[in-house]
């Protein structure tokens, strides 16, 4: 491959990521689309390049989670049955979905991103009792964590845990067909099946992307079907983008940026939905 | 409130370090790999007995590995612990992810 190939796409990989990272956002979502669209990168590779680099900014970015507390490691090992599961499906599905299938799914998620961006999570008001004979209090899956303004441990208890593992499943599947850390289905499963405080959902969430990218990837570079030219600067520039990210870019202003992402998302589905159906603008 | 056992803090320190460690090294093995490539050290050709393509799929492999290795390093503590029913939980995860490697072998 061309150096200047290597270094566009670390570039751009970088740039999507360190962007991403200012508000929260895994960059795996753009991968895929600046693969497709910009690198003329065939879906099914650009997916495997992608599923790597969301595996790495899930393992580079869960230890601030996990010193904090903040991430519920009984809950996360519990759904992962559920979003390797799916993953699986995925891998076993990805075959024989038909490429225009893939592209048009991507739209949907990628509108799925936008209108989430838009909508601002909310804490649920109220504390949820679990009754005493739900999955969760069966599988001691009540925690706390330390709350930095209050200077003390906050008790949280969650909830329903069969709806939590069938989204699970679901985001596991999207995951594997998509190359993606489909945090965007991971993070309402979280918020409203199982009732948590967003910042234990926010780091458990990020958390249990990595094994389940883990479990398509795993399946995908054994069958041979990571290409190493392009896996490489991908996940590099994903890693690298999202430490700078969290770190230096904290003086743009969120608010404008959540718009342009908005924005961005939008372009992007309306690009991929004209793949889905043949048309190649560029 | 009794704490649940397996999100102590130091279940939670060993699985941080072993995942930021393990993105360094994994990171630093790319970089290795793609600047051999880049001075013409790609696949075939070796400096040091080292090519590059065969570092940078070293380092992607590692990369696949690292989140495994975690639910590993979880397995252990909660065998540790004798949580059973937790330790069962996390080799059904090993067991998931393993069969979808071998299914392609």
């Amino acid at each position: 491959m061309e150096p200047h190939t290597v270094l566009w796409l670390f570039l751009a990989a970088f740039g999507a990521s360190a962007l991403g990272g200012v508000l929260g956002m895994a960059s795996g979502i753009f991968i895929v689309p600046i693969l497709t669209l910009l690198f003329g990168v065939d879906i099914h590779v650009a997916v495997g390049a992608s599923i790597v680099s969301v595996i790495a900014c899930s393992c580079g970015s869960a230890a601030p989670f996990l010193k904090e507390r903040l991430t519920n490691v009984r809950l996360a090992i519990v759904l992962e049955t559920a979003t390797t599961l799916g993953a699986l499906t995925g891998v076993l599905l990805i075959g024989i979905v038909p490429t225009s299938l893939l592209y048009g799914l991507f739209a949907v998620i990628l509108v799925l991103s936008a209108q989430q961006m838009l909508a601002r999570r909310r804490e649920r008001a109220g504390v949820i009792t679990a009754p005493s004979k739900s999955w969760a209090t069966t599988l001691r899956l009540h925690s706390a964590y330390p709350d930095r303004a209050l200077g003390r441990d906050v008790a949280y208890e969650v909830g329903h845990v069969p709806l939590g593992l069938l989204l699970m499943y679901g985001a596991g599947l999207v995951s594997a067909l998509l190359g993606v850390g489909s945090g965007v289905l991971k993070i309402p499963a979280m918020d409203s099946a199982l009732r948590l405080p967003i910042k234990i959902s926010t780091a458990t969430s990020n958390f249990m992307i990595g094994v389940t990218a883990s479990a398509s990837a795993g399946a995908y570079f054994v069958r041979g079907d990571i290409d190493i030219d392009i896996a490489g600067p991908i996940v590099l520039g994903s890693v690298l983008g999202a430490l700078a990210g969290a770190h230096l870019l904290m003086g743009i202003p969120a608010e404008k940026l959540r718009i342009f992402f908005v924005v961005v998302l939008l372009l992007l589905a309306v690009q991929m939905l004209a793949s889905a159906f043949g048309i190649h603008v560029s | 409130m009794s704490k649940s056992r397996g999100n102590s803090v130091t279940t939670h320190r060993l699985i941080a370090w072993l995942l930021w460690y393990g993105t360094w090294v994994a990171s630093a093995i790319i970089v290795v790999g793609m600047t051999l490539e880049g001075l013409g050290y790609g696949a075939g050709t070796a400096l040091l007995g080292l090519n590059g393509y065969d570092l940078v799929k070293a380092g992607v492999a590692m990369f696949i590995l690292l989140p495994i290795a975690r639910v590993m390093v979880m397995l252990i503590i909660f065998l540790y612990e004798r949580d059973y029913a937790y330790t069962l939980i996390a080799t059904l995860v090993l067991a998931i992810i393993a069969t979808g490697m071998v299914m392609e072998l």
